[in-house]
């Protein structure tokens, strides 16, 4: 696959090379979306979705604005819940079980789907509290479980070695890419399954976005990870599998080698290429 | 450079400029006009109380010769109303009255006819005017010095009078015509009481009482004649209050018998006291006004104020409320205020002291003569005083003595007023009698306020923070946008009306229904908790109708049932667990008393008068906890509840904060409620069936009726001050703790 002849965009191919490596022999779904349509009110967003996200790989979405994918992330851990006049069909499965399920504790489903949003949202609470904020919830309290879990999480979220000598001050006190970090370390504190990006650095410097990727490399050892982006470098450079979404439908969905480098379809090329988007 | 295809016109870029400056200036202007508004307020209220607190001021008026030396030694100086005209009675028996400003004597006046021996002087009241002189054969005669004032040319002209009001053929006491050495005589509306001692010690009580005829309009004297039964031989003083009701026997030695002569016929001893340390001798012994309070100067410069005070089981003794180190040396002389409770002091070295004995303070210390003095006298207006020496001089001093009645004692600390049991916080501004102790602490006051808006308090800031979480927090935009605006409106309500509700509807509905409501605010908070843990068991199809967000209108019948329920029970309860009266249970089982307009019915009404900012402010602060961090929270699998608790209200933590603490201002400044609604009797009683005043509806009360710059009038505006000072504390912590906490928890 990867001695596909080279398209003349400007995407780092090397990265790409180099990731598919470790793409090879991993089939394994964690997430299923079958026939998954949402509606605000009376307008539908999501027009009949299917996919299979695969287990511990990097899955991105991308699409123009408004295309419906950060909506369809929201999908997976219910997060569309809080939106008064979001109404889904369809069928999201998690390790085969729907989450859409009467009876599912949307607290629980939410503790294994973790999410980090566009904008870091750090709570008005020292770093250490940020950390052990999910865990608290829970009704953990012993500080011995804690500080483990919060060094853990923090070395987990490559922000450890910046940190650790202000554990007790303000989280609001450290840069964007810091806290963005933060609220990483502040969701796998609570061992997800599943890690949602939504846009993770686009509200970042280049260079604290660069840190994110990185991160989000180690970080797929772990967990399942579905990143939407804008940014289709950072598609290339840090996804296995890469689904184009436009106007609320599911385009292609593939390895992101065969979509940046050789789309089936006519809008994928076009988008990827920069006609639009 | 090339030239830009727009045109942009440079009368508009100017005219866009200033705009700008002006904006800007404005604003500058509005805000500094704000604050020196303020800042001149605080200082004119400054300007009214600062005069409280200044010391008397003296300054020599005149001096000269004793006026007609030859009509004998002075036994009493006094002045006239408008310090024209001076009088001094000698010891012959002439009235010498003089110019007060020269010197220069007007009329002489016999009172006493030569023939007689004059042996004692005696004063009555001396707002009024009587002095009376015993005489060597037992005999005493009572005289009344008077002045007419006529206005001949438009002039004021003044002209000195005596009166003999019992005659002037001396009366008889002594029935064994012995001399009468002291004296003591008041005379009263319904007849005149005399109690003298002669030279053989008989202690003598004579009292002539009107009789008036049922029949016809006739008058008649009735006489009582007793002896007392007191050990007299050292006896040097002999006082008698101006009721007649109380007599006080003096020694030199500072020994006191204090006799109740209500009964004239059998005079009672009350007590014997010693006014004195051992080896001191007392000097001067005089009635400061209203004659309640005896002021003892002794030989060592102590003047001591004691007064006749009642204790719990109803028995009557002597007090010494307080104590005037005036002096290293010996008292010589004091003389009471007519109008006041203050007073004035000569000691042996010819230093003069004006003092006041409820604010304990003293105003004035200034040496007069250097000679020895001896008589001393205030004018009826404490604006002029008399000294008399040894040497012959008369001094003339002029008093500036405004407002002795206040200091930071009487206002802030217990003080012991005459006839009190024990030292207490007390206000009570005016009556009707000049004779009147005024009492102006503001304790109860700042009592009263901080009580009524804590019981206000207690009811609105739960009701209105868990109201404003619910609605900002779990309630539908829809319904939000119906009841947000519905509870400030609240706030456009007049708290005059109220204020009218809460003293003429409520505070009667709750004394006759005090069960119900007390079983409404139990029954209430139950029934709610009840259907909420209820609601989860109701079928979801019918929770999905009535919808998330919505379900607070079903309360309201709930809180309409649980409301008739608590009532429908409150009278069998009452009848079966309090004897059919809970305030009469109250007040047979624990003492509590119960007034009608009392701090339950305040705290219900400014409660409903302050809920409404405490929720807006609060219900603002949480809406506006950005979404990202809700979302952020319910992400990581947090509750809605676990969310609102740890995240939310953390957040909104400054603008709660603030919320309360501008519900507090708001509480410590209403006026209208707590004018109507709280009986105002300024108590301090922490109890929830008492009522109280607070400093705003004191300063309503009371200004109206306060004569411009009298001291009373300026401790209203001291009043204001405090209350200035409370608003201004509280708001500055608010906003320096607000600050701090929005600091720690703001989110960026």
């Amino acid at each position: 696959m990867s001695s596909e002849p080279v398209r003349t965009h400007a995407i780092d191919m090397s990265a790409i090379a180099q990731k598919n490596q470790s793409n090879k022999g991993k089939n394994e779904t964690s997430i299923q979306i079958q026939d998954l349509n949402l509606f605000y009110g009376e307008k539908q967003a999501l027009h009949g979705i299917n996919m299979e996200i695969p287990k511990k790989q990097v899955t991105a979405y991308i699409g123009p604005s408004g295309c419906g994918k950060s909506t369809l992330l929201r999908c997976i851990n219910r997060m569309n819940d809080l939106v008064d006049i979001a109404r889904i069909e369809g069928k999201i499965s998690i390790e085969g079980k729907d989450i859409y399920q009467p009876g599912v504790d949307v607290a629980e489903l939410r503790r294994h789907v973790g999410m980090v949003f566009q904008k870091p949202n750090p709570f008005p609470k020292s770093i250490y509290e940020n950390v052990a904020y999910g865990l608290r919830i829970q009704g953990i309290n012993d500080r011995r479980i804690l500080d483990e879990v919060v060094e853990k999480s923090l070395r987990g979220a490559a922000i450890w070695d910046e940190v650790k000598d202000r554990l007790q001050d303000n989280a609001l006190g450290i840069s964007g890419g810091q806290q963005q970090r933060l609220v990483i370390a502040r969701a796998i504190a609570i061992e997800p399954t599943i890690l949602l990006l939504d846009e993770p650095s686009s509200a970042l410097d280049p260079i604290s976005s660069l840190k994110i990727e990185e991160l989000i490399n180690e970080l797929k050892e772990t967990y399942t990870i579905v990143i939407v982006t804008h940014n289709m470098q950072q598609a290339a450079r840090v996804s296995d599998y890469t689904a184009f979404m436009y106007m609320g439908d599911l385009i292609e969905f593939g390895d992101t080698n065969t979509i940046f480098t050789n789309p089936e379809k006519k809008q994928t090329e076009d988008y990827i290429t920069g006609r639009y988007g | 450079m090339t030239a830009s295809k727009l045109q942009i016109s440079e009368t508009y870029q100017k005219w866009r400029k200033i705009k700008d400056q002006f904006t800007r200036y404005g604003v500058v202007a509005g805000g500094l006009g704000v604050i020196v508004a303020i800042v001149l307020i605080f200082f004119y209220l400054m300007y009214v109380v600062y005069p409280l607190f200044v010391s008397a001021d003296a300054h020599a008026l005149y001096q000269y010769e004793l006026p007609e030396k030859s009509a004998g030694k002075s036994l009493y100086l006094a002045t006239e109303e408008q310090n024209e005209v001076a009088a001094r009675f000698t010891d012959q028996g002439k009235a010498v009255f003089f110019a007060t400003a020269t010197g220069k004597v007007r009329n002489i006046v016999s009172v006493v006819p030569s023939d007689a021996k004059i042996t004692s002087f005696s004063v009555g009241t001396p707002s009024r005017g009587y002095i009376a002189y015993g005489l060597s054969n037992g005999g005493v005669i009572i005289a009344r010095h008077k002045y007419q004032i006529t206005y001949p040319d438009n002039k004021r002209f003044i002209t000195p009078q005596i009166e003999f009001p019992q005659g002037e053929q001396a009366l008889q006491i002594d029935p064994q015509g012995q001399a009468i050495t002291h004296l003591a005589f008041r005379v009263g509306e319904s007849g005149t009481t005399l109690v003298v001692r002669t030279l053989d010690n008989r202690v003598l009580l004579t009292n002539f009482f009107k009789e008036e005829s049922l029949f016809s309009d006739d008058e008649s004297f009735e006489r009582v004649d007793v002896e007392i039964d007191v050990d007299s031989k050292d006896l040097e003083y002999i006082l008698l209050d101006k009721e007649q009701r109380n007599l006080y026997l003096a020694s030199r030695t500072g020994r006191l018998s204090m006799f109740n002569i209500s009964d004239k016929e059998s005079p009672r001893l009350i007590q014997h006291t010693e006014l004195l340390h051992v080896g001191s001798k007392l000097t001067s012994l005089v009635f400061l006004t209203g004659e309640l309070s005896l002021l003892a100067g002794d030989s060592t410069g102590l003047v001591s104020q004691w007064s006749a005070v009642r204790d719990m089981s109803n028995h009557i003794s002597l007090q010494k409320l307080r104590a005037f180190k005036v002096s290293d040396y010996a008292i010589t002389d004091i003389d009471g205020e007519q109008r006041r409770k203050g007073f004035i002091v000569v000691d042996a070295k010819g230093v003069v002291g004006v003092y006041h004995s409820t604010a304990e303070r003293e105003l004035l210390r200034e040496k007069i003569t250097s000679a020895q003095p001896e008589l001393l006298a205030m004018s009826p207006r404490a604006n002029v005083f008399l000294l008399q020496d040894k040497q012959g001089m008369i001094y003339i001093w002029g008093v500036e003595n405004e407002h002795p009645e206040v200091s930071i004692k009487s206002i802030w600390q217990e003080v012991w007023y005459e006839s009190y049991p024990k030292p207490d916080y007390i206000w009570q501004s005016s009556s009707s009698s000049n004779d009147f102790e005024p009492k102006y602490s503001l304790t109860p006051l700042v009592f009263g306020t901080l009580k009524a808006a804590f019981y206000a308090m207690m009811l609105a800031v739960p009701l209105a923070i868990m109201g404003a979480i619910y609605t900002a927090y779990f309630m539908t935009s829809s319904l939000r946008r119906v009841v947000k605006p519905s509870i400030e409106i609240m706030e456009a309500l007049p708290t005059v009306i109220l204020g009218f509700l809460a003293g003429l509807w409520l505070a009667p509905f709750v004394e006759e229904n005090l069960m119900a409501v007390f079983s409404i605010l139990c029954a209430l908070p139950v029934a709610v908790l009840l259907f909420a843990y209820m609601w989860q068991y109701i079928p979801k199809n019918i929770r999905l109708r009535i919808g998330e967000g919505t379900e607070v209108l079903i309360l309201v019948p709930v809180i309409i049932l649980a409301t008739y329920f608590a009532i429908s029970i409150s009278s069998p309860i009452e009848n079966m667990m309090f004897g059919g009266s809970l305030i009469s249970w109250f007040n047979n089982e624990w003492g509590i008393g119960y007034d009608q307009r009392n701090s339950l019915v305040v705290g219900i009404a400014m409660g409903f008068a302050v809920i409404p900012t405490v929720f807006s402010i609060t219900e603002d602060a949480i809406f506006s906890v950005p979404k990202h961090l809700t979302v952020g929270s319910l992400a990581l699998g947090a509750t809605p509840w676990q969310t609102m608790t740890k995240v939310v209200l953390l957040t909104a933590s400054p603008g709660i904060f603030s919320a309360v603490m501008i519900g507090l201002g708001r509480a410590v400044g209403e006026t209208m409620i707590v004018l109507m609604a709280t009986g105002n009797t300024p108590v301090m009683d922490l109890s929830i069936f008492q009522g109280m005043r607070t400093l705003s509806a004191n300063i309503a009360v009371e200004m109206p009726e306060a004569e411009v710059d009298s001291t009373h009038y300026r401790v209203l505006f001291l009043a204001a001050l405090v209350l200035f000072a409370f608003t201004f504390v509280f708001n500055t912590l608010a906003e320096i703790i607000r600050q701090r906490l929005r600091e720690k928890y703001s989110s960026l």
